[in-house]
């Protein structure tokens, strides 16, 4: 069976928009692509969906797929998995791309069983190798904790899949006009794939700084609100409008919103500078902000592992020493 | 109800950087390591009991695994699942998701009778979220992960409300079904002395590969699509540069390094 | 000779090791500062099955044994002593019923207590003496179809939470044992004393004034109380005292441990001090031979092993557990420093909590005056 040299892209929607990791993805697919004259699709399923085709167009699609029904305004599991399965067998692609969502986690699984390939999730790194003279994707993920680095591939079935996390991969400039070939697809949608349905959605938009994207991104360890200064977080955070994020106990706790968790099961940020207060250092949370460009840490014990993952490091008291950090950094703005 | 539980027996996150890797052989050692039942298929087990307590039923758990997974089964059963059933041969070593999926499905096909399965919404080692969605493709039923709550309307249906990046779904999901449990779902029960005591007299049953009726083949790392071509250790490159002194002097030598690298 | 404890066993640990971490510990602070009776903890354990561990599953007990008794109480007590000590209080007329009670005793007052619903404490010690009964002055005298009961008693942990009171007293020339339902007209805990340690459980003096008793509560034979109450004493009071000091020691070594590891003093941790190593061994070597000397004596007992035999090894492990326990406490806050006797560290707890088991379930002279018979004659 050959497979088209393309790679395909899933492009979730949410509240109308293509997501940014969807975008992210778009633009790592078009520098893998470059490198073995492969073209790059957009999957898009939903009602009036093909309306986004430009905008997937505009982040790196040469082709989008688009598959439209009013049934399919939001997200339904097996009805999504069979039209995604049914593309794939159609249309044959050699690597298929989701982003790392709580929906893309539920979805490409079973797309992947569906299509009878294999699925890894949670990639840090996608790049292509040659392996006994054929290109293949290696799919890089953390392993035990983020202390190792594994490397899987699939070398025989396909499409080969895999999910990402947004916010790891840089998110292309947007290149509106840009020419693209759009298939639309109709469906018979059977009351089958509508064993789950979904019937109501709720998505509370935040009105803080995502951590999307942000430059700069705080994180609050347990050391803080243990030394009782969350608040001198957030004002740090105010000061140099830079995201607030937390580690797990402190999102336990309810200190920080449960969706702003940094780590390998939570966020992961890629910001210009990251800045863990009161965080002891442990693997899992490291791993959420392994690809920040520079690292700032404080914490009061010299030996803390945090240390070693930090480019400068600032040993002290959480409660001396942040309201200095916040009037230096005040000054500096000044 | 007909309930099965699926879960899995993982090293203690706790001891993670015990784990090594032998730099010759490529083999993860993980000797010493302590084992738990993956905290979350406790959530799926404690689901499980909650809707025996409520409906009356019948619990079967169920995992693959080497032969000391069958400790995690005990756990369940002293917890207050019914029966147990260890599914563990040489065959299903290696395996990827897609490939325990298969196997997990096969075995239910074959043994059990079930209006809802129950699973770990992620694990702690691999945490990847794929079990779930491919066991239910596998028994072509339908499914719902990463839910917080669900009520059971009638033995037709349940509406399930799952968790979303910054609210929740609710969805209609009618029976038989798989649902992944999310850790928030509950708080799992501790065993009872009577539990512990009954566990030994539950029907526990290890099948391999020929019980289960497949072929190596379909299974472990023979049967996965995925393989794993690298493993190495990884340490972050960083500067790792530390001040340590008086609080004022420490603050204002930092935010210069950091203004010379252009960090800020 | 297989020292691997059984699957069940472990198991147990293992549950109570969870219960205790996760439900005791957040509140032990509180609790121990308040002095207030943990009583939905109690009705927790009860629930899980943890209470009725020696009495038999016909009476609403689980009859797992006297070694898994032994293991609950080492693990509650690593956490929060008092726990330990209520094991080690609540559980004497539980026996006492069991083995030396009637059929109707049984099925009235063992269902409640072995489901943690109800409470029970057991009354020896006088202001007279504890460790020698013979002036013992609390009388029961037949009364019609039942005793008229006059007397005073010291000392009694949770007379005042207790719905049921066992008591031992004379009955002409010898003694008997009997019962007394809280409320009953005649009988009134009248103090509580203030106690340094396991400060949750109220250690009270309670009064009989002319408090008359059916003969339905009169538990085992009119004269017979004597031999009763000291099996109870050495099955169940010794044996929980032997394991709340094992639990406490191991509480205290674990605290200590922990900051040892995390003390920072001239840029390393204290743990790389021999002197400290050396101390930490001498804890753990102690700790674990102390273990091993409660497990056996509990161990015999589940095989069979009738208490007036068992005396000696029962005495041996009270005796060495409560023994190495103040120690051990007490070098557990020297390796702390000053924050040994914070109560924010946990650690200072243990010995205040230990302090009570020099006289729970005999004195520790009384152990050496078990032991030493034995030896010598």
């Amino acid at each position: 069976m050959s497979y088209s040299r393309e790679i395909w892209v899933y492009c979730e929607v949410r509240n109308g928009k293509i997501t940014k990791g969807g975008m992210e993805l778009l633009g790592k697919s078009v520098v893998l692509g470059s490198g073995i004259g492969a073209k790059v699709a957009a999957v898009l399923v939903g009602d009036e969906i093909s309306a986004l085709a430009p905008e997937a167009a505009a982040y790196g699609a040469e082709k989008v797929y688009a598959v439209e029904d009013p049934k399919l305004h939001c997200y339904q599991s097996e009805a999504y998995a069979s039209i995604i399965a049914d593309l794939i067998k159609e249309n044959k692609p050699s690597i298929f791309l989701f982003s790392s969502t709580d929906i893309g986690d539920d979805l490409a699984p079973r797309v992947a069983a569906k299509a009878g390939t294999g699925l890894t999730a949670h990639c840090i790194e996608l790049r292509i190798e040659d392996r006994d003279g054929k290109p293949l994707l290696h799919q890089t993920v953390p392993g035990w904790g983020g202390s190792k680095r594994i490397d899987i591939i699939c070398p025989e079935k396909r499409p080969q899949m895999a999910t990402v996390k947004p916010g790891l991969f840089d998110c292309p400039v947007p290149v509106y006009g840009r020419p693209f070939e759009l298939l639309k697809t109709k469906v018979e949608l059977s009351n089958k794939l509508f064993r789950a349905k979904t019937i109501e959605v709720h998505e509370a938009p935040s009105c803080e700084l995502p951590l999307e994207g942000a430059d700069i991104v705080i994180a609050a360890g347990w050391g803080v609100c243990s030394a009782g200064e969350i608040d001198r977080v957030r004002e740090l955070a105010d000061v140099i409008c830079g995201a607030l994020g937390a580690t797990r106990p402190v999102t336990d706790k309810g200190f920080v919103p449960v969706d702003r968790m940094i780590g390998q099961s939570g966020k992961v940020v890629s910001p210009k500078l990251f800045i863990s207060l009161g965080a002891s250092g442990a693997m899992h949370y490291t791993t959420g902000f392994e690809k920040a460009k520079y690292v700032l840490a404080l914490d009061q014990n010299p030996h803390a592992a945090i240390f070693g993952m930090a480019d400068v490091g600032i040993v002290g008291d959480i409660k001396k020493t942040l309201p200095l950090l916040i009037n230096e950094l005040k000054e500096m703005r000044n | 109800m007909n309930l099965i539980v699926c879960i899995k027996q993982v090293p203690d996150p706790l001891y993670f950087d015990r784990i090594t890797l032998d730099p010759v052989t490529k083999l993860v050692k993980r000797e010493g390591v302590p084992l738990i039942m993956n905290p979350n298929d406790l959530n799926a087990v404690e689901t499980a009991l909650q809707i025996k307590d409520t409906y009356g039923g019948k619990i079967t758990v169920l995992t693959m695994g080497p032969p000391q997974s069958m400790e995690v089964l005990e756990e369940a059963l002293a917890l207050g699942a019914d029966e147990a059933i260890l599914l563990s041969d040489r065959a299903f070593a290696g395996a990827d998701a897609v490939a325990t999926s298969y196997t997990l499905a096969s075995a239910i096909k074959k043994f059990c009778e079930f209006d809802l399965i129950l699973c770990g919404y992620e694990t702690v080692d691999s945490g990847t979220r794929q079990v779930g969605p491919q066991l239910a493709e596998y028994l072509d039923i339908p499914h719902v992960t990463g839910v917080r709550s669900f009520k059971i309307e009638n033995p037709e249906y349940l509406i399930a409300e799952r968790r979303l990046e910054n609210g929740y779904m609710k969805i209609e999901v009618t029976l038989p079904a798989l649902i992944a449990v999310y850790n928030e779902a509950n708080d799992p029960r501790i065993p009872t002395v009577s539990g512990i005591m009954n566990m030994a007299s539950k029907s526990l049953k290890t099948y391999g590969l020929n019980e289960v009726g497949l072929i190596s083949a379909d299974v472990g790392l023979a049967g996965s699509p995925t393989q794993m071509a690298e493993m190495s250790e990884f340490k972050q490159n960083r500067r790792h540069e530390v001040f340590q002194g008086i609080p004022e002097e420490i603050v204002k030598q930092a935010i210069a390094r950091l203004k010379e690298l252009q960090a800020i | 000779m297989d020292f691997e404890l059984s699957k069940e066993h472990k198991m147990l640990r293992k549950a109570v090791r969870l219960f205790a971490e996760k439900k005791v510990a957040p509140r032990a602070l509180e609790l121990d500062e308040k002095g207030e009776f943990p009583f939905d903890i109690t009705e927790e354990m009860g629930r899980l099955g943890l209470i009725g561990l020696v009495n038999s599953g016909s009476y609403g007990g689980n009859g797992m044994g006297h070694l898994a008794r032994m293991i609950v109480i080492e693990e509650l007590s690593r956490v929060f002593p008092s726990l330990g000590v209520f094991f080690q209080a609540g559980n004497l007329l539980m026996f006492a019923i069991e083995s030396f009670g009637n059929e109707d005793q049984r099925k009235k007052l063992l269902p409640g207590l072995c489901s943690g619903k109800t409470i029970s404490a057991f009354a020896v010690t006088e202001a007279s003496g504890g460790s020698d009964p013979t002036n013992m002055m609390t009388t029961a005298v037949r009364d019609g179809h039942g005793y008229t009961v006059n007397g005073r008693k010291t000392f009694i942990t949770n007379a005042e939470v207790a719905d049921y009171l066992g008591f031992l007293c004379r009955t002409e020339d010898k003694f008997s044992v009997f019962y007394v339902e809280k409320g009953t007209k005649g009988y009134e805990v009248t103090r509580r004393e203030p106690r340094p340690g396991v400060r949750c459980l109220p250690v009270n003096e309670l009064v009989f004034a002319d408090c008359w008793l059916p003969k339905d509560n009169l538990i085992g034979q009119e004269g017979k109380g004597m031999n009763a109450t000291l099996t109870t004493i050495s099955t169940i009071g010794r044996t929980g005292a032997a394991g709340v000091a094992l639990g406490a020691m191991q509480g205290a070594y674990d605290g200590a441990l922990k900051f040892c590891k995390e003390r920072i003093i001239y840029g390393k941790p204290i743990t790389n001090l021999q002197a400290i190593q050396f101390a930490l061994a001498d804890m753990n070597t102690e700790i674990e031979a102390t273990r091993w000397l409660c497990y056996l004596a509990a161990w015999m007992l589940d095989r069979g092993k009738s208490p007036r035999e068992m005396a000696p090894e029962i005495s041996r492990a009270k005796l060495h557990s409560v023994d190495m326990a103040l120690k051990n406490c007490i070098r557990a806050q020297q390796l702390m420093g000053a924050y040994g006797q914070s109560p924010e560290y946990r650690v200072e707890i243990f010995l205040r909590d230990a302090l009570e088991l020099l006289t729970a379930g005999g004195t520790q002279e009384a152990m050496r005056v078990t032991i030493g018979r034995s030896i010598t004659s």
